[in-house]
């Protein structure tokens, strides 16, 4: 008696190849989990904070908060909030006499945050802010308005 | 001792093939790979700073912590507590920086005298990856100190990943696919440079590269025996094929004693001015990493220098797209050039010198005319405002530059028909320029990325 079927496999083909498919595909399945491992699941920053009250702030400036990265302008009707990352390569910009600057490949924005040259390809965004009950302002950093839009006070 | 300088041939043999470390040694090498005029023994320097790196690191890795409080004060107490920390540290640092100037210079001398010819494609390629792995063990090596040049660095190479999101956006499907955050992610294990970026750059550092540097310079090692030694020319008795080969065996020199001789004094020579350049010159070591405030300017060690030269153009086109292009460039010469003749010849011929000089000409040209234009002029976004931001991503000195060398090196072709004349050409062109785009970076940058002629004329903050 014979195993052989008509085109010419035997049954011992079959279980051979069969395994040696379920081994590499359980090989597969196996390696890409652990491969997960290298890619970082990151608990969401708090993207909300506070930056104080108004009067932290003077007047017709721009006040670089060094640990939230961020500047903070104030004129005579309102506040708003710029980031100070650079969008070339993430360096922190400077204030420059008519606008920012970035120390390490030399991106210069407006003080809009528009970009004026350099190899910067993205505007600065700016941030939503809004007056918590304490009296406080609240940078949110997951709503970006416009350039103009300020938080009257 | 009798046995130490064996006489007869058999001895000299033995000494060889029954000792597991010279092992690695043929018997006999030919004269030709003896000509200090003709390898500079470069790929053995680098198999000596190589060990020395692994003695210095292993020695600066029992005094570091590698933790972000702890990271900076660990390296200050190798270099002002611990006995001779300092000079440890220092030899380290300069036996790294020649790893890199030493590799380049090994490349472009394999190079010119034709040494991936005839067979020796595949050792080529092993050597142009440990190329980049020497630089990627440089770039993951300079974060771990964690002083400002550390973490602006590494906070600036990880954007450089993470510059796919320029390609992504303009495609529009930076929300469905971010590769650039994904690559950024993978490299620093955060969104910002921290602990997790020191944690993995240790890993890479002290154990995933150091490894796969000793696989591959085995491989490498290996495959100069497999390929019938270092390459040389072929020789002129082409006559009868037995004749040669017998004339080849006999004019071989036994690898014991000589070969050890020229590689006892290259190990001597290299262990002294690395002693002499620890003595003179300390590691820096700047302030401590401050995420709040760059300095300014804030400069990459010098080897990329040239590469943040390109990124000051553009994020994605210096550091992702010229990169990538130089690599692919770097792996497909085997294949482009199958000359066999040129084997181990400098430039080929006295037309390969010419067209090696022309080509560094035509590139000092071709890029500082253009360096010249952005520097005085601006650039495209500088003229017309509104211009969209793909076209500054697309066309800018950096790739302006590399397409005009291609252009070149397909006129070469045109008119010499050899490819290896094109190689050389788009070779030397290239060369040229990361020499040209990094003396930029080095000399004449200053504040703000700015054109200085000298650092005599930055101005005071």
């Amino acid at each position: 008696m014979t195993d052989q079927n008509e085109t010419g496999h035997t049954r011992r083909d079959f279980i051979k190849r069969f395994s040696v498919w379920a081994a590499v595909s359980a090989g597969i399945l196996a390696s890409i989990s652990l491969l997960r491992q290298f890619v970082p699941r990151i608990s969401r920053y708090q993207k909300r904070f506070k930056i104080g009250r108004k009067n932290n702030y003077p007047v017709n400036t721009f006040t670089y908060l060094a640990d939230k990265q961020l500047f903070v302008y104030r004129d005579h009707e309102g506040i708003r909030a710029v980031s100070a990352v650079c969008t070339h390569l993430g360096c922190i910009i400077e204030k420059s006499d008519d606008g920012f600057q970035c120390p390490c490949h030399g991106s210069c924005y407006s003080e809009e945050g528009e970009v004026l040259s350099g190899a910067a390809t993205k505007d600065l965004p700016w941030y939503e802010l809004q007056k918590d009950v304490d009296g406080q302002i609240v940078v949110d950093q997951s709503r970006l308005v416009d350039p103009e839009r300020k938080l009257y006070i | 001792m009798p046995d130490s300088y064996p006489e007869d041939n058999k001895r000299r043999l033995g000494k060889i093939n029954r000792n597991f470390f010279l092992h690695i040694h043929a018997n006999k090498v030919h004269p030709h790979s003896l000509k200090p005029g003709y390898t500079f023994g470069l790929g053995v320097i680098l198999g000596f700073l190589f060990v020395i790196m692994i003695l210095t690191g292993v020695m600066l890795m029992m005094n570091y912590t590698p933790s972000v409080e702890r990271a900076y004060n660990s390296v200050k107490d190798i270099m002002f507590v611990v006995p001779g920390g300092r000079y440890i540290r220092n030899i380290h640092r300069w036996a790294a920086h020649s790893m890199v100037l030493i590799s380049f210079l090994h490349l472009i001398r394999v190079f010119y005298t034709g040494g991936y010819l005839k067979g020796r494609r595949l050792n080529w390629i092993f050597g142009v990856v440990i190329l980049f792995l020497v630089m990627f063990m440089n770039f993951s090596g300079y974060l771990l100190p964690w002083d400002q040049l550390a973490f602006w660095a590494v906070t600036i190479g990880s954007n450089i990943a993470a510059s796919f999101r320029e390609l992504t956006d303009i495609l529009g499907i930076t929300q469905v696919i971010d590769i650039g955050g994904f690559i950024k992610r993978l490299l620093i294990g955060d969104d910002n440079v921290g602990q997790a970026a020191l944690s993995r750059f240790f890993m890479l550092h002290v154990v995933f590269l150091p490894v796969t540097l000793m696989v591959l310079t085995g491989l490498h090692f290996w495959r100069i025996r497999k390929d019938g030694g270092i390459s040389r020319p072929e020789t002129q008795s082409e006559g009868s094929e037995n004749k040669s080969v017998r004339a080849e065996r006999t004019s071989k020199y036994f690898s014991w004693p000589l070969v050890m001789w020229a590689e006892l004094a290259i190990l001597l020579l290299c262990a002294s001015a690395l002693l002499v350049m620890a003595f003179l010159f300390d590691a820096p070591l700047r302030e401590e990493a401050n995420p709040a405030f760059p300095e300014n300017p804030a400069k990459s060690p010098w080897y990329f220098l040239g590469i943040q030269e390109l990124v000051s153009y553009s994020a994605f086109a210096g550091g992702v797209i010229i990169p990538v292009l130089f690599l692919v460039f770097l792996i497909s010469i085997p294949y482009v050039d199958r000359e066999d003749e040129y084997i181990g010849i400098w430039f080929s011929s006295p037309k390969g010198l010419r067209i090696t000089w022309q080509s560094i000409a035509f590139t000092f040209f071709v890029t500082i005319a253009l360096i010249f234009i952005i520097i005085r002029y601006g650039w495209l976004n500088t003229w017309f405002p509104d211009i969209p931001r793909v076209l500054v991503m697309l066309i800018n000195p950096a790739t302006l530059s590399a397409f005009f060398y291609v252009i070149w090196a397909k006129w070469i072709q045109r008119n010499t028909g050899s490819s290896r004349m094109e190689t050389t050409a788009l070779f030397t062109c290239t060369i040229t320029a990361f020499i040209i785009f990094t003396v930029i970076g080095i000399w004449f940058r200053g504040p703000n990325w700015e054109f200085y002629w000298s650092n005599a004329q930055w101005p005071v903050f």
